[in-house]
């Protein structure tokens, strides 16, 4: 029957993009130089955000004055409250968390349990379910969009969270990375665990877990940036007042506030909308680097 | 060392177990199963049906596809498509390639600066359209700094423009993090042995740098051909396809959700999966280690 397998195991290792690998390097001018250059461009690009805070607080007047001004004559920051009192945007911001917490539990959830499931078991038919899964990795979710709706639709799921979240409920880059964090992990931990009388689920929760929770969080981080992200299946499958996620419901609001007269309420919505993901980033700028590494197969 | 697998005498109690871990793999498959697997099949189906969503499928062999073929519309889509992919993620990819080597260091500095380039990854492609219809405006950001005093998103020759600046500005990011991944990868003894011999910074690149970079190259412009045909809410966003902006994804959206043919719709995605695949094999097979 099936034979024991004893494929290597490499270590679950991170990809570190924060810690570069240690060069005896003196400091060189051609070093200074390309840093110096590097954080210039890196300025021209962070002047677009700037640009977009400072404009976001300006009075309506000085929105698209002619020359520009950088810093507002005086600071409206009744602004802030615009999107909250003009538009249903905490709606849009309440539905958006709602969604992309709900995907991305389910996401950790079914990712964790079937990489463990690829790592640790034997059974029929394993592999080449492994290969199926991987196989879809390339595919971009839009070529399936239209069939994919028409289900939803026959479900009955159109407008309806359930249609937002369940679809996305796993993704084939998860089991990926998780596939491969487990791998990592001893068999004489689980084979500990096991004679100790802990039964598949225990030693996954109490033993696997403990263990692969980088990679987990490098996960829920991505999948949540992604969701937070998604805009052309939300439009489909939930485009009603109550189901609008941001992305939607920002369009939305945009299309009624063309004017210049709505550029400050845009724009505050704009940047709090990006806000959550931003701060994320910021804080795990080393998960999401696992978190986009995994996804392009690169570990 | 495999002690989950124990040779000769598989007892009934580790059968139950591995039947038990292959349960565990049930959630994910089965949601794989439902909403990848099977309109994944399904695309190819009703690709040769005429189908309305409301009234049953009506099948029409390869009209759909005939009628792509000779809609000038859907040719302008893919040329617009093209474009705005290879406007973007052309100079996306060489600009992070560039940036990734003056950054790959450890200096607080260097951690700083990366951050800066990071951060439009991280805001949602809505939220970044928003902010860019205010830097395209014709008295927004752009104009002021350039001096110029263009209508970028509608007008014919700037409104494709506008968004792949904009499209450059929020991916260049995204490979910057996949190559300094990369060049992390890269052992220091490597770049030890060809100075030693003498090696200077060019070829240093060009006899160590590149060509151990080219796995990581391969993936990046895999994923740099994705992504440009994913591309969609820009597009929906600013300029609602007008003004020579309609990608394929709002073309397909507007055949599909907005004239009700969805039958016509799914061909349009069977060609977009045909065009990737093939263009992923070709790109792989550039990318293929010569050696070994």
């Amino acid at each position: 029957m099936t034979k024991p397998a004893t494929r290597p195991r490499p270590p679950a290792e991170a990809v570190r993009v924060a810690t570069p690998v240690r060069r005896r390097r003196k400091r060189h001018p051609g070093r200074v130089v390309a840093l110096v250059l590097t954080g210039l461009g890196g300025l021209a690009f962070i002047s677009v955000l700037v640009y977009a805070v400072l404009t976001a607080l300006k009075p309506a007047a000085e929105v698209l004055a002619v020359p520009m001004r950088w810093v507002p004559s005086t600071f409206e920051w009744s602004n802030l409250a615009l999107p909250f009192t003009e538009t249903p945007f905490a709606r849009y911001f309440l539905n958006s968390t709602v969604v992309g917490v709900s995907v991305t539990v389910l996401n950790v959830l079914t990712c964790t349990a079937a990489g463990y499931s690829f790592s640790k078991f034997r059974y029929r038919g394993r592999d080449a379910l492994f290969v199926i899964v991987l196989a879809t990795l390339m595919i971009p979710v839009e070529i399936i969009y239209v069939p994919l709706y028409s289900l939803v639709y026959s479900l009955g799921w159109v407008d309806s969270f359930a249609g937002l979240i369940i679809p996305a409920g796993t993704s084939a880059f998860g089991i990926f990375l998780m596939r491969q964090a487990i791998d990592g992990v001893p068999d004489e931990l689980l084979e500990a665990a096991r004679l100790d009388g802990a039964g598949v689920v225990r030693t996954l929760v109490s033993i696997v877990v403990p263990v692969v929770r980088g990679p987990m969080a490098a996960l829920a981080l991505f999948v949540f940036m992604l969701n937070w992200d998604s805009h052309l299946w939300p439009l489909l499958v939930a485009s009603d007042d109550d189901h609008r996620t941001l992305p939607v419901g920002l369009a939305a609001m945009q299309a009624n506030n063309l004017g210049s007269a709505g550029v400050p309420m845009m724009l505050v919505a704009a940047l709090l909308a990006a806000l959550p993901t931003v701060l994320l980033f910021v804080t795990l700028q080393r998960r999401f680097v696992e978190g986009v590494t995994a996804s392009a197969g690169l570990r | 060392m495999a002690v989950l697998a124990l040779p000769r005498r598989r007892d009934s109690a580790d059968r139950r177990r591995h039947t038990t871990g292959m349960l565990l793999a049930i959630p994910a498959l089965a949601l794989f199963a439902v909403f990848a697997i099977y309109p994944m099949l399904r695309v190819f189906y009703l690709s040769v049906f005429d189908y309305s969503l409301t009234t049953p499928p009506k099948f029409v062999g390869m009209d759909n596809f005939a009628h792509l073929a000779t809609d000038p519309q859907f040719g302008e889509a893919v040329l617009q498509t093209v474009v705005y992919a290879a406007g973007t993620y052309v100079p996306a990819l060489a600009l992070a390639l560039v940036l990734a080597h003056a950054l790959n260091n450890r200096t607080r500095a260097g951690g700083l600066i990366r951050l800066l380039y990071f951060l439009p990854v991280a805001a949602s492609w809505v939220a970044v359209s928003v902010i860019w219809r205010v830097v395209l405006n014709p008295d927004g950001l752009l104009n002021q700094a350039l001096g110029l005093h263009l209508n970028w998103l509608t007008s014919s020759d700037t409104a494709m423009w506008g968004l792949v600046l904009m499209g450059v500005w929020k991916e260049t990011g995204f490979f910057l993090i996949l190559f300094l991944a990369g060049l992390q990868a890269i052992p220091g003894e490597l770049y030890e042995a060809s100075e030693l011999d003498g090696a200077g910074r060019w070829s240093r690149f060009r006899y160590v740098t590149w060509p151990m970079l080219r796995p990581v190259t391969a993936v990046c412009s895999v994923m740099a051909v994705i992504r440009g045909f994913q591309a969609f809410s820009p597009q929906l966003v600013l300029t609602n396809g007008g003004f020579g902006t309609e990608v394929v994804n709002l073309f397909v959206y507007k055949t599909a959700f907005e004239n009700a043919r969805m039958g016509r719709a799914s061909a349009v995605a069977v060609l977009m999966f045909l065009l990737l695949f093939v263009l992923t094999l070709v790109q792989l097979r550039v990318f293929a280690r010569r050696d070994r």
